[in-house]
């Protein structure tokens, strides 16, 4: 039998790849979503996560910068 | 209540005030300023704000408006009674502007229904908003004339290249009374100065704040008490208070006092030249310079200087000294607080050290201008003077004394900065070998019959177990002193607590403090006001760095990428030695060697910062350079250091943080920090300090010093790193981002293999969470006992004699750990128990 899952190609540096993969095993984003891992800087992960895994991302950098919209006691 | 108003209303204030400030000096690098700029009004100038983000970044600095450091300030003022007091008039403010001021879509205030521009606002340098903030065009003309009254009344929040940032407040109006400036002088000055009218408020404001203080001096003359005011109305309602007339000696029982009019035409301080006329001015600036303006300067320069002559008219009464205390808190209760003042000219009492400078010792502009805020009219004020390291604090210090020309005490942060002062005090002085007693815990010098100047450490002082027979008579000594001057080296690090032990065990007439960075992550700065004095004057680093009084940094930040190994098990676990897996990052230590190699080729000497000791000491062992931390002794530090600056095959050598402050290394001029304290703004500027004395030679590069600061990319080490440049940022300097070193592929570096690395990581993962914590502990226990003992500690765990705090055994004491808690937490508890349990503790041992 054929299984067909519609998949993106991500391109991130070795660290980042680690991030991802991190993700996954821990079923962070409710499941696990890389498909194949391809190379050092090169993963094929599943589409329906994509949206969510670039908010999670996106709160990574911000933890890590200050941002002139965000006041340090915020946090 | 007034206080929680204020504060919300000022959160606001600033990040707004602050983004337009910020929108200026985008638009001033973009166009030609002096025809576009002052034309807008503040709100347009938002327009282009968002185009560049980096620089957003690097100026988001909210250093006083985060809104949980200002909780913890009004914590804190809330106990202090006297803090109390003046939150209350700066309340009063806030009630005082009820305004309706309209937010555009980026925060900005619309001021403008406010704020009349005037005709002639072309050459005027100031906008005064009514939130109390200043913007300074600091390519005005007037520049410099409004810069120092500026320093005078006001807080510098930000002082990058092009715009200036000030603040007004209740401590800065403060100051500015009790350096000599009147009510009336501030307001007509600055409106002065303003290119619109000034806001109806901030007038009010600076009248609340000024009007009560200052009119008041508590006068020590001939070791006699006096309260002298110049505004004879004052004196009357004083007198007419029950208290106060109590504390009042009447007039037959008064001695006539001797007037001895010699003093006075001496000069304001030890080694005081004439002040060259600083109006070297051109005739081309001084037309663009409005005529009301160069006037009043000219007349508030002069005040300053003449107030010895005012002095003449003063009112005053004798004060019964036993009653000091009660008329200070009666006057404070009345709000008329009293400013000390130590006529040390005609104190009879203590009698004259023989100590000069020396002709040699000259002074730079800005220190003589620190000195004259001290000695202003001929007698000593307490204050605090803030000078960038490396400018000559110490220099400011030892003048002070030799102007005093009483005992002195001054007291440093630790046994090497003691030796420093010392040196400093033979160089710059007099003073020779029995004049000086040193007191700290290596070398106690016999107080000589006439010694006049004594060094020692807060700790020495404040030290509460036992001490040595020897300790204890030079305390005696001490206590019986009357100090003329006490001189406070670095007294931003000074808690409160320990400062008012050392307060209640010595006796001084007036109070020196001298820092640099004026800043602390618990904002108990504001405690110094009172216990000290306001500060007297706040150098700016970028002048003193284009006049080449100061090294010129370039700071650059370099990213270094995590290795895939390294981050994983960074993202996996969630405890401290997360630290431990961003600091010994391969490429980061990769990126190290790289650049200690391309700078020691260069011949340059530098120093490696790296506040986490068991990262120091794996990494200095791989480089194979020497490296000093908290448990090295003194011996050995001055022989490392000793052969840092003469030996030339000895360029690099590795520090923690016992190196941040007062250790002075002329020769270094490379900085590379691989690891640090979280966000500490006062760290991060404080190391700088490191590298900032003048270099000699190398006119002809850009930059004579370099700043490196290594961060791995991706973790919360580049989150602290945005937080501890605020500081330096706000003085003007600007970091540099660098992504990737260039030309490090060609150089042969450790670290490159794959397995290397993964040696690396195993080495980190094994490492226990003892050696994580290793320098808190050996830093707690140097403050205790002044650095000689420490290791007495160590031997309480007898799992460390067996070796049981070797890594083989790390899992099965890491289970145990959890309830037993780790050795470096254990003796941090130690540090806060009672001393009855410390001794019944070391007894059982």
């Amino acid at each position: 039998m054929v299984n067909v899952s519609k998949g993106v190609l991500v391109k991130c540096d070795p660290a980042m790849k680690q991030f991802l993969i991190f993700l996954d095993e821990k079923e962070e984003l409710g499941k696990r979503f890389i498909i194949q891992d391809i190379d050092d800087e090169h993963l094929f992960i599943s589409k329906d996560v994509q949206e969510m895994l670039k908010e999670r991302l996106d709160s990574l950098m911000d933890k890590i910068s200050i941002s002139a919209g965000i006041k340090e006691g915020e946090r | 209540m007034g206080k929680a108003k204020k504060s919300s209303k000022e959160d606001e204030g600033t990040s707004e005030a602050r983004s337009s400030g910020h929108g200026m000096s985008k638009r001033k690098r973009a166009s030609d300023p002096d025809v576009e700029l002052s034309s807008l009004t503040m709100t347009h100038l938002h327009d282009n704000i968002q185009d560049d983000d980096i620089e957003m970044v690097c100026s988001s600095d909210e250093d006083d408006n985060d809104p949980k450091s200002r909780r913890k300030d009004r914590a804190i003022a809330s106990t202090s009674a006297a803090d109390d007091d003046t939150l209350r008039i700066a309340g009063l403010q806030t009630d005082a502007l009820v305004t309706e001021v309209r937010n555009d879509e980026f925060g900005a205030k619309d001021y403008r229904s406010q704020m009349e521009l005037k005709p002639d606002h072309m050459s005027r340098p100031l906008w005064v908003a009514p939130d109390g903030h200043i913007f300074l065009e600091a390519f005005s003309p007037v520049y410099r004339h409004a810069q120092d009254f500026l320093v005078a009344i006001s807080e510098p929040v930000c002082r990058p290249e092009r715009i200036h940032e000030y603040k007004l407040t209740a401590y800065s109006l403060y100051a500015a009374v009790s350096v000599g400036l009147q009510t009336a002088d501030i307001i007509e000055y600055l409106k002065r100065l303003s290119k619109t009218n000034l806001p109806k408020g901030i007038e009010e404001f600076i009248r609340l704040c000024t009007i009560s203080y200052g009119k008041l001096k508590l006068v020590l003359k001939q070791n006699r008490y006096f309260v002298e005011t110049i505004h004879p109305d004052v004196i009357q309602t004083l007198l007419k208070d029950e208290v106060i007339s109590q504390c009042r000696l009447r007039y037959d029982e008064q001695a006539p006092l001797t007037e001895d009019p010699a003093g006075k035409s001496g000069p304001t301080f030890a080694g005081s030249t004439t002040l060259p006329n600083e109006d070297e001015s051109t005739q081309a600036e001084k037309d663009s310079v409005p005529q009301d303006i160069v006037d009043f300067y000219d007349k508030i320069d002069r005040d300053e200087d003449d107030e010895a002559e005012v002095q003449s008219k003063v009112v005053s009464f004798e004060v019964k000294q036993d009653l000091i205390e009660v008329l200070q808190k009666r006057c404070i209760e009345l709000e008329y607080p009293l400013l000390a003042e130590y006529d040390f000219r005609h104190d009879q009492h203590n009698p004259d050290i023989n100590l000069d400078l020396k002709p040699s010792a000259s002074h730079r502009p800005y220190q003589e201008k620190s000195l004259r805020k001290m000695f202003g009219n001929g007698r000593a004020r307490s204050g605090i003077i803030v000078l960038p390291c490396g400018a000559g604090k110490t220099l400011v210090g030892v003048t002070a004394c030799c102007t005093v020309r009483k005992r002195c005490l001054v007291l440093c942060n630790s046994g090497v900065s003691v030796e420093q002062w010392r040196s400093q005090f033979k160089i710059w002085s007099t003073a020779d070998e029995q004049m000086i007693c040193r007191f700290t815990a290596d070398s106690k010098d016999k107080p000589h019959a006439n010694a006049g100047v004594c060094i020692t450490t807060y700790n020495m002082i404040a030290h509460t177990q036992k001490r040595s027979w020897e300790a204890e008579k030079i305390m005696e000594w001490l206590k019986s002193q009357e100090w003329g001057l006490m001189v406070l080296d670095e007294v931003h690090t000074i808690p409160a607590k320990m400062f008012r032990r050392v307060l209640t065990i010595v006796n001084a007439h007036c109070k020196l403090g001298l820092t640099a960075t004026l800043v602390r992550e618990d904002d108990k700065i504001q405690d110094l006001n009172f216990l000290i004095g306001p500060k007297l004057y706040e150098a700016n680093w970028m002048e003193l760095q284009n006049k080449g009084f100061l090294a010129r940094v370039q700071c650059a930040e370099v990213w270094c990428p995590m290795s895939p190994e390294f981050f994983r098990e960074y993202l996996e676990i969630k405890t401290r030695k997360q630290t431990l897996l961003y600091v010994m990052n391969p490429n980061k230590i990769r990126a190290l060697e790289f650049l200690v190699k391309y700078h020691e080729r260069r011949n340059d000497k530098v120093i490696v910062f790296c506040d986490n000791v068991f990262a120091l000491k794996n990494i200095a062992l791989k480089m194979g350079k020497p490296y000093i931390y908290g448990p090295t002794a003194q011996a050995e530090r001055l022989q490392i250091l000793q052969n840092f600056q003469h030996n030339p095959r000895l360029n690099t050598i590795f520090v923690s943080k016992v190196a941040d402050t007062s250790f002075d290394l002329p020769e270094a001029n490379v900085l590379i920090q691989i690891s640090s304290q979280g966000g500490s703004r006062r760290q991060e500027a404080q190391r700088l300090g490191r590298i900032l004395r003048p270099k000699k030679g190398s006119i002809a590069e850009e930059y004579n010093a370099f700043f490196y600061s290594l961060v791995s990319q991706d973790t919360s080490e580049m989150y602290f790193a945005r937080r501890r440049q605020r500081f330096l940022v706000n003085q003007g300097y600007s970091y540099k981002v660098i992504t990737r070193l260039a030309g490090m592929e060609d150089e042969t570096l450790s670290l490159s293999k794959k397995e290397q690395q993964l040696e690396l990581l195993r080495i980190v993962m094994a490492a226990s969470d003892t050696d994580i914590n290793e320098e808190d502990k050996i830093v707690g226990s140097t403050r205790e006992t002044g650095g000689k003992v420490q290791m007495t500690r160590k031997a309480g765990n007898m799992g460390s004699f067996s070796g049981a705090d070797d890594s083989v055994y790390m899992e099965y004491k890491d289970g145990k750990q959890a309830g037993r808690s780790g050795r470096g937490a254990a003796s941090s508890k130690n540090e806060n128990q009672h001393t009855l349990f410390k001794k019944f503790r070391s007894s059982k041992k």
